[in-house]
């Protein structure tokens, strides 16, 4: 019996979805060096099979080894040498791919369903069983793939083939800003390692005098809004106001709960988002979509709703700490 | 050596203008690390192992390198990646008609007016964000379906049936609440799912500064903001249809 709950302890582990992930990588990789319409194609597999490495492998390796495992994928793609196949000419115009004729109608939206009903599933199973919900979650997402695609095979009668073909197609249209969260979450630990969080909030303390509460939040939430405009990118910003502002001047002088106000900050950088020409894909891509004859209209138009949201943010932010505290 | 406590700034500034230069975001976010890291004054890799006392890579005493940092934290983050497990079930779904089939269930919005219909299509995008379905917006839904649809439904106020009757300012007007319904409703509403990017990469670099939250909570306290959201966005929506009502009154009111 130890073995049958030593065996589901390991199937049901962070490591082995880490490793079905590992897997699934090398089978893009493979489809990817088998594609002579991808004129990077070498790169490209090396790229995802690397990654796939770092997937299967990354708890038993030595970090060094990982991290230049990563300093190898970012030169790469720092070379251009990852690029998407061929498969793309099947995807329309409007990023759709030609659905093959039938009859499933609201059904196909059952697979895609399974992956948060699984996802929770999966975090009750472990929070009954006296283990880290988080974890739960984790391993959750990881095996709601693999629920969501025996579900989808069995409603479709497509064929495991087709749903690696279409996985590596979304996997090449994201590309290698799959590995941006990762690498920015390194970025933050580089950071706090160095001390950066130290001198930002030195310089905070400058000119917020004293510990005013409501000036701290109202100013983590404008530097992470200013930030965001500048970079282009929320989750760019976060890392560096996290360790600047947010733990150093909020959540440790004050206790607040620091999920309470950590995801009202990363929004407050959505707020920036929505002003900013940075974010190209967001505000500039759709006006030409849309043949807009200004170039900054979707900002314009934004701007209004973004500094009413913002406002928002910073009460929000106080009124959650005042209630709980 | 002694380096100023401010040139460790220099990472943030290499992030700023990396970006802005459009280089690739990837290198841009590693040599920043690295350079700070080095600024910092911090050895390349840790003093054990194969590199225990090698001058320049190594420094004496047990400082964690920078390779080494960077390699542990990535190793750590990888749960940031895990969707990439999900893409075999989404990408055979759309194959048999995902992205066609919510269309489809689009199309069946029935509204009043321009902003009504912004604002349905916020709270569609918002739902597929509490489903932890990634869609590219703009492209797959804005464009070829809610603008069409948010043009018939003005028409409709203007009491019209041709495009070329609507006053040019109003269908500019609508491209740009169509975009924005789309951003508002995928910012705001990605993060009421514990799958999608924001609450990982919240997570993740709070565990990195050593708090380690629930995802679930993190799910929790993005509810007030994302309802706010809706709020705010009806309202400015709502603003907005009284705006084109007059414009399209004083349109028809002209002579010719």
């Amino acid at each position: 019996m130890t073995s049958l709950s030593a065996i589901s302890s390991t199937l049901f582990s962070l490591k082995a979805v880490y490793a079905l992930t590992g897997l699934v990588l090398f089978v893009f990789a493979a489809l990817n060096l088998r594609d002579r319409s991808n004129k990077n194609r070498i790169g490209t597999a090396l790229f995802w099979f690397t990654l796939g490495v770092v997937f299967a492998f990354g708890s038993m390796m030595q970090t060094w080894v990982v991290g230049l495992l990563v300093l190898l994928l970012v030169a790469i793609d720092g070379a251009g040498r990852v690029s998407r196949g061929g498969d793309a000419d099947k995807v329309t115009k409007s990023g759709q791919v030609q659905a093959e004729t039938n009859s499933i109608g609201n059904r196909i939206f059952l697979p895609a369903l399974f992956i948060p009903f699984v996802t929770f599933a999966f975090a009750i199973v472990f929070r009954l069983l006296g283990l880290n919900t988080n974890d739960g979650a984790l391993v959750g997402l990881g095996y709601s793939g693999i629920v969501a695609l025996l579900a989808g095979l069995v409603l479709t009668g497509g064929t495991l083939d087709q749903a690696f073909h279409e996985g590596r197609r979304l996997n090449d249209a994201m590309g290698t800003v799959n590995i941006l969260p990762a690498l920015l979450a390194s970025l933050g630990v580089i950071f706090t390692a160095s001390k950066i969080g130290d001198l930002i909030a030195q310089g905070i303390q400058h000119i917020i005098p004293g510990q005013n509460l409501f000036l701290l939040i109202a100013a983590n939430c404008l530097g992470m809004a200013l930030f965001t405009m500048v970079m282009g990118n929320s989750f760019a910003a976060f890392p560096v106001i996290a360790a600047g502002v947010l733990v150093p001047l909020i959540i440790k002088p004050f206790g607040v709960n620091p999920a309470m106000v950590a995801i009202v900050t990363l929004t407050a950088g959505s707020t920036g988002t929505l002003m900013t020409p940075m974010a190209a894909n967001f505000n500039i891509v759709p006006t030409a979509l849309l043949e807009m004859r200004d170039q900054y209209g979707v900002i314009k138009f934004q701007t209004p709703f973004a500094l009413a949201i913002w406002t928002m943010h910073v009460l929000t932010m106080w009124l959650m700490i005042r209630v709980a505290s | 050596m002694h380096i100023p406590e401010f040139l460790k700034l220099t990472g943030i500034a290499i992030v700023v203008v990396g970006l802005a230069l459009r280089l690739r975001t990837t290198m841009v976010v590693v040599v920043a690390g690295i350079v700070t890291g080095l600024l910092a004054g911090l050895p390349l890799f840790t003093n054990q192992g194969v590199f225990q006392g090698l001058p320049y890579l190594t420094q004496a005493g047990s400082q964690e390198g920078i390779i080494n940092m960077l390699g542990r934290a990535f190793s750590d983050n990888r749960l940031m990646t895990l969707f990439i497990l999900t893409l075999p079930a989404i990408g055979l779904a759309e194959r048999y008609g995902l992205q066609e089939q919510a269309a489809r269930f689009i199309r069946r919005f029935k509204a009043a007016t321009a902003g009504a219909l912004c604002i349905m299509y916020q709270l569609f995008r918002v739902l597929m964000g509490i489903m932890g379905i990634r869609l590219n917006g703009h492209p797959a839904f804005v464009r070829p379906l809610v603008f069409p649809m948010t043009l018939g439904a003005a028409e409709a106020m203007a009491r019209t049936r041709t495009v070329e009757a609507l006053p040019e300012k109003t269908i500019e007007d609508i491209k740009a609440a169509n975009s924005a319904s789309e951003n508002y409703g995928n910012f705001y509403g990605q993060n009421l799912s514990p799958v999608l990017p924001g609450i990982l990469l919240v997570y993740g670099v709070m565990k990195g500064l050593g708090y380690t939250v629930s995802v679930w909570s993190l799910v929790l306290y993005a509810i007030p903001i994302a309802t706010l959201s809706v709020i705010i966005a009806a309202l400015q929506f709502r603003l907005f249809d009284r705006k084109e009502t007059k414009r399209l009154a004083a349109k028809t009111q002209e002579p010719g």
